[in-house]
């Protein structure tokens, strides 16, 4: 049915498998996405690709109760990314991912708070998982 | 003689250095020693000026140029004045134009009968009209124009002096003053008003706002703005500065006014520093002197405060912060005594790639600290803990393409609680915990070049120790999304850890295409024994979890949804949740939706259906409609909508807006305000979006 | 009025004399070719080129006209020009410079492709694109 193992030898991961290099984070939310991305691409400090990425994450008030409490929060993830051949500087594979998760903001202001980290952890797994997906399916038109 | 790099063409580049003007034309006529007379393309530059004619006569004794039109003199600072006749001196410094129209930055335009040159510095007109909106010849008059007796341009200061200035609107006159001051549009900061814009509230009646901007030397500066309006009198204020590692900014208000007695007021904070060993400092304060203050001016619709100071550094495989935080609830049902309103945290995380075991280990130290001013037994409760834990994680990839990665690690958790008798004050655990997770992706690309994944993922889990006496501070909200659907524990916090045996299982189909892509990602969680602390609607209630259903359609053309949902046993959703965004050029839509079942144990006593759109269209080349709309399904009412219209040309910048705020409570009733701003643009700095400028075609 | 190039207006009739490495006359026209550092010289006005063609007049005494080429200088009182040619009309006191020409009064210069000195009306015209600086004073 033409479906092969990505990370089988051949896959679409080959050529992408360990040879990434990740810029370095500014934030917590960009450690957390490259540590996704590493555990699925791999790690290396000398790859043959560079990945630089700008990362954005908007929080959006929902569910405003009658007496204007607000009920949940959306957090909208967007990430910007270029993986670029560090010898010629030149952009081989740019692309963006975005998606929303969101938390509830009923409980303490202790509870909230780690409700937002952990809407934030999550996000950047999902938005992780989105541009592993995008890379592998145009990993066919990188230089070998 | 005198020898000048003159070569038969002229090179307007090789000005010589010369405090000397160079003059280029088609002919020239020397009569005598003294008069010049140059015609034809004739042109002058001098030190970046530049000045072109059809003729000029040159008279060397006087040092003055008579020049016949149309003439163009190009200013440095991009002033540039154009004139039917004049007479100069030789470095355009003195001397008088006539029929002028002298234009700033390109954007304003000041016509006058007559210009006076003084010193290269000041420029006058007389019998002035200024304006930045489009004048053509077809005589109607500008939309907006200042016209006055005389005018002075400064080019060292940038500023524009008015004498006897009239503003007239459609050539009516609306505003009589003896003297204003504008800023050249060059002048990046300048003591002085900003443009005023009326409100009118329901609550504070019709107002004007008056910003005042008072710039404080290169790197600090305060706008006061005051807001009379017939129930209040209030003051907003901002204050700037920036320093060479960073920079902060403060803005508030204080009120009297016929509301709510006494002063009130407001302070919104932040500052972020770069310290030294790349540490950065984050600083922010969110103060109020009363719960509906900030709803009543419409200054923020939190709900809740916070006061922060945060040291934190970020290094590929380091993390460290620390912070202390202070919050204050402004909400109806909260008490801020029974709240920890005074948090403490402090977290070191650190990864290591040993080379013997390979893989990845990641240690990390936290500990926090919460306290509740109320001392009552249990409400009062006020909790120290501290939480250490150590990780060895390592992937393999197996035969056939299937990646496996397993994670064995041990939890440290001790807590110290006080002011609360149901919980033993000590309180100590150890967790060990395992992990397998397992993913064997395929892919397949079709012939028209759409690449098809497919993911089927799994995990098995189990920790040891368990939650008993440990009151939950921290995890009482959990979420089940396709985020952690993987994750040894769900709960949000470090006072709850899922324990026992557990495996999640799922599938995702990525497909990927030039002119749309999807995402589908379906999940389940399988316990041995059910946790009693995750709520019902979290989905991960139970032996067996909801349903996960997650998606995202995305195409070319900017649109993308996104949509998730927990489906339980019985098919019956506890989570709904969608998000479209379409974006195009003149065009923004963005709608979010949040359905979540009624659940005591998240303190939601009825459901919450709600949906929240925003529009932009600009429906025509200087029209743009905005919309708001936030409307609560459940409760089939509106709690907030606002309309909003803007017409926008290149010299002027309308704003109407009306919104509504359903939502009131004890202290906070519900309000309209009509919101109506006029710019005069042009004068400002910044870059104009040109495709908003009219032309003289249509 | 001041003339534009050199301070005395030469009369036709003052004397002119030339002096050159070579001359070659052709008598059918009646015009001589100096050729090697020409030197002309009339009143205190002093021509130099590398060749000059001299028309006689008809009783091919006197000078008509000069027509110097290959890199003129002409110098008198204060001022001087330069150019690929000179066409001198003696009696009309007309000077026809052309190709790179520069004219210098005193400190003022001027560059065109021609330009044309009328000394008896003391003016000066340029053409072609012509440069100069403008000096103030005297």
């Amino acid at each position: 049915c033409g479906f092969t193992p990505v990370y089988a030898p051949g896959g679409a991961a080959d050529g992408l498998k360990g040879q990434i290099s990740f810029a370095a984070p500014s934030t917590r939310d960009d450690q957390l996405l490259v540590r996704h991305l590493e555990q699925q691409l791999g790690h290396t400090t000398a790859g043959r690709f560079q990945f630089k990425y700008t990362l954005k994450v908007d929080q959006q008030r929902m569910a405003v109760a009658a007496n204007n409490t607000t009920a949940r929060f959306n957090l909208i993830g967007k990430v910007d990314y270029q993986l670029i051949d560090p010898a010629s500087e030149t952009v081989l594979i740019s692309g963006s991912a975005t998606q929303f998760t969101g938390y509830s903001a009923t409980g303490t202001t202790v509870a909230t708070r780690a409700a937002d980290e952990d809407a934030r952890a999550r996000l950047m797994v999902i938005l992780g998982d989105q541009v592993v997906a995008q890379l592998l399916a145009k990993s066919a038109d990188l230089p070998k | 003689a005198q020898s000048v790099a003159g070569q038969s063409a002229a090179s307007q580049q090789a000005v010589p250095a010369t405090q000397n003007a160079v003059l280029v034309a088609d002919s020239l006529k020397v009569e005598g020693r003294n008069v010049l007379i140059a015609r034809g393309n004739v042109e002058v530059f001098h030190q970046g000026r530049r000045l072109r004619a059809s003729e000029i006569t040159y008279n060397r004794k006087e040092d003055r140029l008579n020049i016949t039109g149309p003439i163009t003199l190009e200013d440095e600072d991009g002033v540039v004045i154009l004139a039917g006749s004049a007479e100069l001196d030789s470095r355009f410094e003195n001397g008088l134009m006539l029929g002028a129209r002298m234009v700033l930055d390109q954007r304003v335009q000041l016509a006058a009968n007559e210009l006076n040159r003084i010193g290269g510095r000041y420029t006058q007109l007389y019998k002035v009209a200024a304006t930045s909106c489009r004048v053509c010849e077809t005589g109607r008059p500008p939309l907006w124009q200042i016209r006055a007796k005389r005018t002075t341009h400064d080019n060292e200061a940038k500023q524009l002096y008015f004498d006897q200035a009239q503003v007239r609107i459609l050539d009516v006159p609306v505003l009589w003053l003896p003297r204003l001051r504008l800023p050249d549009p060059t002048l990046k900061r300048a003591t002085g008003f900003l443009m005023p814009s009326l409100r009118q509230n329901s609550q504070l009646g019709l107002g004007v706002r008056v910003p005042y901007f008072i710039r404080m030397g290169d790197h600090r500066d305060l706008t006061l703005t005051p807001f009379v309006s017939a129930n209040t009198r209030t003051l907003e204020w901002r204050y700037r500065q920036a320093f060479h590692n960073g920079g902060l900014t403060f803005e508030g208000a204080v009120s009297d006014d016929d509301i709510k007695a006494g002063t009130r007021g407001y302070v919104f904070g932040n500052g972020r520093f770069d310290l030294a060993r790349g540490f950065k400092l984050d600083l922010q304060i969110e103060a109020v002197t009363d719960d509906a203050y900030l709803l009543d001016y419409g200054f923020s619709s939190k709900d809740r405060l916070r006061s922060e100071v945060a040291v934190s550094r970020v290094t590929q495989d380091e993390f460290i912060a620390t912070r202390l935080t202070a919050h204050q609830s402004l909400r109806e049902g909260d008490i801020n005594s029974q709240l920890p309103t005074t948090v403490a945290n402090g977290l070191y995380e650190r990864r290591f790639r040993p080379a013997g075991i390979g893989g990845v280990v990641t240690l990390s130290a936290a500990a926090a600290a919460y306290h509740r001013y109320s001392s009552d037994d249990i409400v009062g409760r006020d909790v120290a803990r501290t939480n250490v834990s150590a990780h060895w994680q390592r992937d393999w990839t197996l035969p056939l393409g299937l990646r496996a990665t397993h994670v064995f690690g041990v939890r440290g958790d001790a807590f110290h609680l006080a002011q609360d008798s149901t919980s033993p004050r000590q309180q100590g655990q150890l967790t060990p915990e395992a992990q397998l997770v397992l993913r064997w992706p395929f892919q397949k690309t079709t012939a028209n070049g759409v690449t098809h994944l497919l993911e089927p993922v799994a995990m098995l889990g189990w920790a040891g120790g368990s939650n008993d006496n440990i009151p939950n501070e921290d995890s009482t909200r959990s979420e089940f999304d396709e985020g952690n659907l993987l994750s040894l524990s769900r709960f949000t916090g470090e006072s709850r850890r899922e324990r026992g045996g557990q495996s999640a299982i799922g599938l995702r189909w990525v497909r990927q295409g030039a002119q749309w892509g999807s995402d589908l990602t379906l999940g389940r969680v399988y316990r041995d024994a059910a946790e009693a602390d995750f709520s019902a609607t979290s989905g991960l209630s139970g032996k067996v979890s909801d349903v996960l259903i997650a998606g995202q359609l995305r195409n070319a053309q900017g649109f993308t949804l996104g949509a998730r949902t927990l489906l339980d046993a019985g098919l019956s959703a506890n989570k709904a949740e969608a998000r479209v965004a379409w974006q195009r050029k003149d065009f923004g839509l963005m709608a979010s939706y949040v359905w979540l079942g009624r659940d005591p144990g998240e303190d939601r006593a009825d459901v919450i259906s709600e949906w929240v759109l925003d529009g932009s269209y600009r429906f025509a080349r200087h029209w743009t409609g905005a919309t708001r709309w936030r409307y609560d399904v459940a409760g089939d009412k509106l709690a907030e909508a606002r309309l909003g219209v803007n017409y926008r040309n290149e010299c002027v910048d309308l704003n109407l807006s009306l919104s509504r705020r359903f939502t009131s409570s004890t202290n906070v009733d519900a309000s309209t305000s009509v919101d109506f701003t006029v710019n005069l643009t042009g004068f400002s700095t910044g870059k104009t979006d040109s495709s908003y400028t009219r032309s003289c075609r249509n | 009025q001041e003339l534009a190039f050199g301070s005395t207006r030469p009369s036709p009739d003052t004397p002119v004399s030339v002096s050159a490495d070579a001359l070659s006359v052709n008598q059918e026209d009646g015009t001589a070719t100096f050729t090697g550092n020409v030197v002309i010289e009339q009143g205190d006005m002093i021509l130099s080129a590398a060749t000059v063609l001299v028309v006689y007049k008809e009783d091919s005494q006197k000078i008509a006209s000069l027509q110097a080429s290959g890199g003129v200088t002409m110098a008198s009182g204060k001022d001087a020009a330069e150019a690929q040619n000179a066409d001198y009309d003696i009696d009309a006191g007309i000077v026809v410079l052309t190709g790179n020409v520069l004219l210098t009064q005193g400190e003022n210069a001027i560059t065109g492709e021609k330009v044309t000195i009328d000394i008896d009306a003391g003016t000066a015209t340029a053409g072609g694109r012509v440069r100069t600086t403008l000096q103030t004073g005297n």
